[in-house]
């Protein structure tokens, strides 16, 4: 009890902080995944062309293991591409890259999971391809897909705990740096484990409640 | 440094250490096979457990397909390294470690019975309730109709989702380099410090990554629609 105080308690910004970076390292992955999702999903449905790269490009951000991913970008992107230069960077580029493949499918999904009747209805009253889109698909596509959304959201926060391999200061980072300056690992690692368990969960028990509600209401 | 921007020259230092490579890539699938049956088991024990009539027992269950299918796997690697090698040197007074190998298997394979636990539920809950019943009133005990009524139905439900588990599994094999385990990422971390040339290697272990789990999953995927155009039949 007393190394809990002593250590824990007195590191509470420690902690803090790192909680801020996870959480800002995930919000910044997640939107640009977003964004990139999109336009990837966008080339591979209706740019023929380009098609088989879109394809390539999801299969290679879904079947990579994140840690690799990570590692490439961090080490090998600096050197093709001359970005990113920091760690914080590399962090969301990776965590983004992941996500983009899973989330151009999931858009795929849910723009194909929207009932073609109502495209051919748009695109009879007259609406443009692009009016369609933005008007009648996206925002019942959206809906379709807002708890996969909020899932691949999940994922991201959780596997943001790698980035501390590459030294970017988030709670997993400060766990570990504090573990190796105390050398107290069962309390500061378990209270590191148990903070993660907690936001994930609590994320998690929060998604399951807003996607039963859109659930029980819209279908 | 020049020779690093064609890329058939530089991938030649990945084929360069291909042993190396391999070997690690074996450890892989070692560590993968091992976290697996654990997986497996655990998973189904839990499963049992949740779907048990004793209140208790099924709130032992959920809490533990909750408490791992919410915990990172790098930081449930780490804390099973790390934590309870400490725990049981305090409890029983010596000094114990795990193996990196022993916390890989462990780490790994809890993490992912969680997930193994609801898609475990998930088959056994799909099985009509009149089959159990008429297996029941036809004679056959608990153990049996588990055993010959569910269990070969629930199985075939929920194999393509267990298949797509085991790659996840494989795909999150990679982080036991952090512990020390000489897989494919700690070899190609250890020729990286000594070639100082991390294009070539990390580029070379990505593409390795892609076409061993695409293929994998490509497999799966057929594997899984042949099964729905079976079942549809």
């Amino acid at each position: 009890m007393r190394i809990l105080q002593r250590i824990i308690w007195n590191s509470r910004g420690e902690f803090l902080e790192g909680l801020l970076v996870t959480a800002q390292i995930s919000l910044i992955a997640i939107a640009v995944a977003m964004a990139v999702g999109l336009m990837i999903c966008f080339i591979r449905m209706y740019c023929r062309p380009l098609r088989c790269l879109a394809i390539l490009y999801i299969e290679f951000c879904r079947s990579t293991p994140i840690y690799v991913q990570l590692m490439w970008v961090n080490y090998v992107w600096p050197e093709l591409f001359g970005w990113p230069r920091s760690f914080f960077a590399a962090g969301w580029v990776a965590l983004a890259l992941q996500s983009s493949g899973y989330l151009a499918e999931t858009f795929r999904s849910g723009i194909e999971g929207v009932a073609r009747g109502q495209r051919e209805a748009a695109l009879s009253t007259g609406l443009s391809p692009f009016l369609t889109m933005r008007w009648v698909i996206l925002p019942q596509a959206v809906l379709l897909m807002a708890p996969s959304l909020m899932n691949q959201f999940l994922v991201v926060v959780k596997s943001s705990c790698l980035v501390s391999v590459i030294a970017v200061p988030d709670l997993m980072y400060r766990g570990l740096r504090l573990t190796s300056i105390w050398f107290e690992p069962i309390e500061i690692l378990s209270f590191t484990a148990f903070l993660y368990v907690a936001i994930v969960f609590a994320l998690s028990a929060a998604i399951k409640w807003y996607s039963d509600r859109v659930r029980s209401r819209y279908a | 440094m020049f020779a690093d921007s064609i890329p058939v020259v530089a991938a030649s230092l990945f084929w360069e250490y291909r042993a190396l490579v391999l070997r690690g890539l074996l450890v892989d699938f070692y560590i993968f096979g091992l976290a697996a049956v654990l997986a497996v088991a655990m998973g189904l024990f839990a499963c049992l457990l949740r779907l048990s009539s004793l209140r208790i027992l099924r709130w032992c269950g959920t809490f533990y397909a909750e408490l791992f299918r919410n915990t990172p796997e790098y930081v449930l690697l780490i804390w099973v390294h790390f934590v309870p090698p400490l725990l049981l040197s305090l409890i029983f007074n010596a000094k114990i470690s795990f193996s990196p190998y022993a916390s890989a298997v462990m780490a790994l394979g809890l993490a992912s019975s969680g997930y193994f636990t609801e898609t475990f539920r998930a088959g056994i809950l799909s099985i009509p309730r009149g089959h159990i019943e008429a297996a029941r009133s036809t004679g056959m005990s608990g153990a049996l109709t588990f055993r010959w009524v569910i269990l070969p139905q629930a199985i075939r439900k929920m194999l393509p989702e267990s298949l797509n588990q085991f790659i996840s599994l494989l795909k999150s094999t990679t982080l036991v380099s952090l512990i020390s385990v000489p897989d494919l990422m700690y070899q190609v971390s250890m020729i990286t410090q000594e070639q100082m040339r991390p294009m070539p290697l990390y580029s070379g272990a990505a593409i390795a990554y892609f076409v061993i789990i695409l293929s994998l999953s490509a497999l799966v995927r057929k594997f899984s629609e042949g099964r729905r155009a079976v079942g549809r039949a």
